[in-house]
């Protein structure tokens, strides 16, 4: 992988494994004192092909020694073990930036156009020739497993570079595709020209993703129609029955006043109210049959909030009966009229097709409504005070 | 724990077959039911089941007979749904359901988020296509910007875009994201996910990458009739 180009380079590759495997002797060291210093002699002997630590040599005192023997001319030698700290550190150094320098420029190492990886490639091979200890080899093993990271992601950028694929002109595709209407753009004030001008209609991703839903074999999502069934509901009503039975049978003779009370369940209140209401609503109706009432004039209660989402509640049992429909007229409104006397309770059940519907009616929007519609009584009068004029 | 699933689920065919017969039919019945259910439901999301999920919900106490169960609802899955339980991940057994049946025309009438998903999954597929299989995630970001989709903003459809491609997408193994070695700040690339591998080919990506310059106004009626039964399919 190591592109060593020109003689230094091949030599210094020899160099390397000299470094490692220490078959070639040392520069004596005549400017020392004259004699092969002894760990050097070790050394000697250790090592075939062993890595032996640099440590040893280094105890020996290498920072008092004089500057190391690092001829010119011999460029390719091995430095000598006991090398000075401050080369060493400067080496040190001089590795870190190499790496720096190289992690900066990445995209610059990775551009085919350009040899940076391959200088700095050089550069370290230069600098092996002045390591000598493990802390330098460190570095330069970090440095190698850097370059070859970069190397094998740039050969890999060689290889897509042949299908020749043009991004802009594909991202353009794509927005035609979806729809893009270019003439009804704004201009386009980002610094960023590659983002096309033009208004992306809100089902733009939709329509791509319904191209795209046919070259997938995904499995359609499973939900149950009616959703999930739930044993909860049917508990409390059983409870509540028994209780009234019970004080029902004990207090009778008693008390009656309370036993009156007492009839008020919750259940049973709900049930006079709808039928309050529906009586409400065929009375205006018999007043006048062809003309269907405004569904918010119906049940909105302008002086009240909460009771107009009772009304909208005890209504909605009267559709869910059949007794009535919900339909929108000619401005979208919704309008309430009763159902027909044929079209019974059994048949709607069986025959008449069964629409959902949500309605959600914040605080804000019942004022609104009062306001909009000008409502200024309430249609369904309250349970009070209808009560009254009963009796 | 582990042990004894896995002493119930190597047992040989002929040992599955003595288990089976000490039960009722109507036993293993329900319990191939509850397993079809199970994979239905799970499938919802497009996260692939696990088989160590399958055993603790569902098979429980009838892990002897585990293969014969999985094989018959897979049988069921197939005749009744078209769908196909096909294991992505040999090693922790990891089940995905697939859809066997043709696509057809005018199919797809439900569009909703998920249609739109589909339809970024499609471009990020894409692109990793022509890339060469795999991508780096800042030159996903740069092609998806040209479309308006931007990892730092709020999206309208996809909202946050970042989560759906690098969480979202790889959960359900459309996705793979995967940390590049010797990256600091650390860098990431997407490849194509498991299921994707499985879900549609190189080949269907061709296809609609050659679908997509659109050379006419008002695509929507007028889209190529004899080119779609063509490409209708796996």
């Amino acid at each position: 992988m190591a592109e060593d180009a020109g003689s230094g380079g091949g030599d210094s590759l020899q160099g390397r494994d000299s470094g490692r495997s220490r078959r070639r002797p040392p520069v004596p060291s005549t400017s020392r004192n004259g004699a092969v210093p002894e760990h050097q002699q070790r050394g000697l002997a250790g090592g075939q092909g062993r890595q032996r630590p640099p440590e040893p040599a280094n105890e020996g005192g290498g920072g008092e020694e004089e500057e190391s023997e690092e001829e010119p001319g011999q460029g390719t030698e091995r430095a000598e073990p006991d090398g000075d700290h401050a080369d060493r550190r400067m080496l040190r150094h001089q590795y870190r930036e190499l790496i720096n320098r190289v992690q900066q420029n990445r995209e610059d190492m990775l551009s085919s156009n350009s040899n940076s990886l391959t200088d700095a490639l050089q550069e370290a091979n230069t600098l092996f020739s002045g390591v000598s200890q493990a802390r330098e080899a460190a570095l330069d093993a970090q440095f190698l497993v850097l370059a070859s990271n970069l190397g094998k992601e740039k050969a890999n950028e060689l290889h897509s570079e042949m299908t020749v694929f043009d991004l802009p002109a594909f991202a353009e595709d794509l927005l035609t595709f979806m729809g893009l209407n270019r003439l009804e753009g704004e201009e386009n004030d980002s610094d960023d020209e590659s983002i096309a001008s033009g208004f992306l209609p809100n089902d733009a991703w939709h329509k791509l993703g319904a191209e795209a839903e046919r070259y997938f074999r995904r499995s359609p999502s499973f939900h149950y129609m009616l959703g999930s069934f739930k044993v909860d509901p049917p508990v409390p009503r059983q409870r509540i029955e028994r209780q009234k039975r019970k004080a029902g049978t004990e207090e009778k003779r008693a008390m009656p006043a309370q036993l009156k009370k007492m009839e008020e369940s919750h259940q049973e209140a709900t049930e006079k109210e709808v039928e309050r209401i529906l009586g409400l609503l065929q009375t205006y109706f018999k007043e006048d049959p062809n003309m269907p009432i405004s569904f918010f004039d119906f049940v909105i209660d302008p002086s009240s909030f909460a009771r107009t989402v009772e009304n909208i509640f005890h209504v909605s049992f009267i559709i869910r009966d059949g007794f009535a429909r919900i339909k929108l007229d000619q401005d979208k409104l919704p309008v309430i009229e009763p159902s027909h006397e044929e079209e019974g309770r059994e048949n709607d059940q069986n025959a008449q097709v069964r629409n959902q519907a949500v309605i959600s009616l914040s605080h804000q929007d019942w004022k609104d409504i009062v306001e909009t519609f000008e409502i200024t009584e309430p249609m369904i009068p309250a349970p009070g005070v209808s009560q009254e004029n009963e009796s | 724990m582990a042990a004894e699933e896995d002493w119930a689920l190597t047992q040989s065919a002929s040992q599955v077959q003595r288990n089976l017969e000490r039960l009722l039919p109507a036993q293993v019945d329900q319990k191939v039911s509850e397993l079809v259910q199970y994979l239905l439901v799970k499938d919802q999301k497009k996260i692939p089941i696990k088989r160590a999920d399958i055993l603790k919900n569902v098979i429980k106490d009838y892990k002897g007979v585990y293969s014969e169960i999985i094989k018959r609802a897979g049988r069921t899955l197939q005749q009744v749904f078209g769908l196909q339980v096909m294991e992505i991940d040999a090693k922790h057994h990891i089940y995905i359901l697939v859809s066997n049946l043709p696509r057809l025309e005018g199919e797809n009438l439900k569009q909703d988020d998920c249609t739109a998903k589909l339809g970024l999954l499609m471009v990020i597929l894409s692109f990793l296509f022509m890339k060469g299989n795999a991508a780096k995630e800042s030159a996903v970001w740069e092609m998806l910007r040209r479309l308006r989709v931007d990892p730092g903003v709020r999206h309208e459809v996809f909202g946050d875009v970042k989560k759906l491609v690098t969480e979202e997408f790889v959960r359900q193994k459309y996705l793979e994201y995967n940390r590049i070695p010797h990256t600091d700040p650390p860098e990431f690339e997407f490849q194509w996910g498991a299921r994707a591998a499985k879900e549609t080919s190189k080949m269907q990506i061709l296809r609609f990458v050659a679908k997509v310059p659109a050379c006419w106004e008002g695509w929507r009626g007028e889209l190529k009739e004899g080119e779609g039964s063509d490409l209708g399919g796996a």
